[in-house]
């Protein structure tokens, strides 16, 4: 799954990507239409498969536009209390959507070091990367521990999946959630321990084995993000 | 050089783990190795000597721990790092990257080398560590040997003047645990200094300068290497110590009931994602026999559990349970897997509540019994996240027997464990096995397969190699299994 020798269309640099985070969260809270939020959506989609996470994105523009159309059918044919219900619901849905497609994207293409390095070049403090980058890093870890959890659940007869769980939410939750809050916290700890004795806090600015560098990818991601927002701005005092 | 001097430290919230007024003083070049039981302050000494202690786990210190005549308590952590490099235990929580030369450089990168001197290091750490073949992979897909070399890896690029290992050993098998040697050889032979609290001391006599013991919080004997290897049997037991020359140890052959009930494997194959991991295994084993199964990390071991307890469902063949065939699900509800980290299959806030979590009318006079005979009874109602790794352990086997498995399998159960806990691992298994239950053990423990094992399975290269009695016999097939020198 990793790429570091696989050539990808598109590589951007970690301080890009946050700024496409809050231009994204921007055109989402401004979004004037659905179709506009239909095409926030492909644009991430796209966005994830030249980073390449195709699969990832081609599952989140699939599902979305089933939800989509979903909305569509709702809004038309829907009436009273249960219309009100799912399109706030909705609404919410597809506030939100864009922007965890997005931040998956964004999670599962940075490199903890890139991450470093960024924010040491906007001059970010110690104190907010270094939890940070423990929570990145912990991030893939959740997946292992998953896998462990399912097994001891199953050994316990309790099945591991969306069933089990509306039969029986409490012993699943109990399953789930204990085990993996214990892992996480000695997880956190190691993690932590790992960096501060290879010297994570020295206080001057770190370098970098893969040197990032902001490239014509960059300003044009950017541009098309920046563009597409006040696209949304615009229609949105128009209409 | 560094030194202790009348060190007393207590962690907050801990009873166990902390020191009394040690002192304790290592010079330029020295290779010493600390050993005793868990929880006699072995690894609070390497904490006090990277500076986690006072930096990351708060408590009460008194006295000086001194790096080069500068106490180390006002030196920031980073300026520690510069001089101490520190290897720990768990290789899948101690890296930072996601790939291994990012993982390699992580120190020397926040030490600011620049790039050029960056890259250059990784490439000369990778050569002389000889792990040019582990360059520019993902670490999730290595193995826990791998990884841990990784891990010291990223010290060594760092060339501290110091090292610090803290049981790097624990999760390693043989052959990892002699590349570990080496690595410890290499940087001994650099001058570097180095401190080593550890459980396994086999691989280490050679190397150690000095061995000191350590007994609830105090120094309680310094020993040369030859001083300590004329310690007998006995005496090493009896301080709670693991076996200092494996080729000591010789089998115990306990007596195997071989009636009842029987497991029988025909022809099973085993596959992940259509790849083939191990094949045609058969084999034939009755109630009370404890199986050890052998070999290499990646030989596919874990598979081999998971299928035999019916998580992992990709497999040909047929096991038979008294001759009647099992299809996973039958296989699932016969049997039990104790995790190497048992954390994940603990649930419930209290482990009377443990035993009978998940179901439905639980037999009150079988788990009270149950707890009674593994001497879980006193503990009831504590909560199962309290208990030490060994007592976890028994809180598993536990579950099992209340839900009636009749196949257990444990994997790794020794793994980090001093003589004592050892033995009582041991002793619950035999007690498991005399209950009638068919036990199988995934180890790579010689010392543990010596005392516990009737019988052992060797996975290597896709195949079950061999499966043999553990008896005098076979004593030289066991010992070029663990490649143990005669």
């Amino acid at each position: 799954m990793m790429g570091q020798n696989q050539i990808l269309p598109l590589w951007l640099d970690p301080r890009t990507k946050i700024l496409l985070l809050l231009l994204c969260v921007l055109s989402a809270m401004a979004a004037p239409s659905l179709q506009y939020e239909f095409l926030l959506v492909a644009g991430i989609g796209i966005l994830g498969i030249l980073c390449g996470k195709w699969r990832y994105a081609l599952k989140g523009m699939v599902f979305y536009a089933m939800v989509y159309l979903f909305t569509v059918w709702a809004m038309n044919s829907m009436t009273g209390t249960l219309r009100n219900m799912f399109v706030a619901f909705l609404g919410l849905f597809h506030k939100v959507f864009p922007c965890g497609m997005l931040s998956g994207i964004v999670i599962s293409t940075t490199k903890v070091s890139e991450f470093l390095s960024a924010m040491n070049h906007i001059h970010a403090p110690k104190k907010l990367i270094i939890p940070l980058a423990v929570m990145l890093r912990y991030i893939p870890t959740i997946g292992e521990d998953w896998r462990y959890i399912k097994d001891a659940m199953r050994m316990r007869d309790v099945s591991p999946s969306f069933k089990g769980f509306i039969t029986n939410p409490g012993i699943t939750i109990d399953c789930v959630y204990v085990p993996l809050m214990m892992a996480a916290s000695k997880a956190a700890d190691e993690l932590s321990v790992a960096a501060v004795t290879r010297g994570i806090e020295n206080p001057n600015p770190r370098t970098c084995l893969i040197q990032i560098r902001l490239g014509a990818g960059d300003a044009f991601t950017t541009l098309c993000f920046a563009v597409f927002f006040l696209a949304g701005m615009y229609l949105k005092e128009v209409g | 050089m560094f030194e202790l001097r009348n060190v007393s430290f207590s962690y907050s919230g801990h009873t166990d783990g902390g020191l009394r007024s040690i002192s304790l003083r290592i010079p330029n070049g020295e290779c010493v190795l600390l050993c005793g039981r868990s929880g006699c302050g072995k690894t609070t000494v390497t904490r006090l000597i990277n500076g986690l202690i006072p930096n990351f786990y708060p408590g009460t210190l008194e006295g000086e721990v001194l790096l080069d005549g500068k106490p180390i308590a006002e030196t920031p952590m980073y300026q520690i790092a510069d001089r101490v490099g520190s290897v720990f235990q768990n290789p899948r929580t101690q890296f930072f990257n996601v790939d291994t030369d990012s993982e390699i450089a992580f120190g020397i990168e926040n030490k600011a080398l620049p790039p050029i001197e960056l890259s250059r290091r990784v490439k000369l750490t990778s050569k002389e560590l000889g792990i040019e073949g582990l360059q520019n992979r993902n670490i999730f897909q290595l193995s826990g040997g791998e990884k841990q070399k990784i891990a010291f890896a990223s010290v060594y690029a760092m060339n501290p003047d110091v090292y610090l290992l803290d049981e790097p050993s624990s999760n390693l098998d043989m052959a990892s645990i002699r590349a570990l040697g080496d690595y410890v050889r290499l940087i001994k032979s650099q001058g570097k200094t180095i401190l080593i609290a550890e459980h396994r001391l086999y691989y280490l006599m050679e190397v150690a300068d000095r061995i000191v013991y350590l007994e609830q919080g105090e120094i309680a004997g310094s020993y040369t290497p030859r001083e300590f290897c004329k310690l007998s049997g006995a005496e090493r037991r009896k301080m709670g110590l693991r076996a200092i020359d494996l080729r000591e140890e010789l089998p115990e052959c306990p007596a195997t009931p071989q009636s009842g009930l029987t497991l029988e494997l025909k022809d099973v194959s085993l596959f992940h994602k259509k790849r083939i991991i191990l094949e045609h295994i058969s084999l034939k084993a009755g109630q009370g026999e404890v199986i050890g199964v052998a070999g290499c990390n990646g030989a596919g071991k874990t598979t081999f559990s998971r299928a035999l307890c019916g998580l992992h469902k990709e497999c040909s063949g047929s096991f038979l349970w008294n001759d009647e065939p099992m299809n996973h699900k039958k296989r699932l509800r016969l049997s039990y897997l104790v995790m190497q980290d048992v954390n994940y299959q603990l649930f419930a806030e209290s482990v009377e509540a443990e035993c009978t979590f998940g179901i439905k009318n639980p037999d009150r006079e079988l788990t009270k019994q149950t707890m009674e005979e593994l001497g879980l009874l006193s503990f009831r109602k504590r909560h199962p996240n309290t208990l030490s790794g060994g007592q976890k352990q028994r809180v598993a086997a536990a579950v099992s027997l209340i839900s009636g498995k009749e196949l257990l399998i444990f994997d790794e159960p020794t793994s980090g464990l001093d003589y004592d806990s050892m033995a009582q691992v041991g002793g619950l298994i035999r007690k498991l096995a005399a209950l009638g239950k068919i036990i199988f053990v995934v180890t790579h423990d010689y010392e543990f397969i010596c005392r516990t094992c009737t019988r052992v399975l060797h996975f290597n290269s896709g195949k079950m190699q061999d499966d043999f009695l553990v008896s005098t016999e076979n004593e030289t097939k066991l010992r070029n299994l663990f490649s143990i020198d005669p």
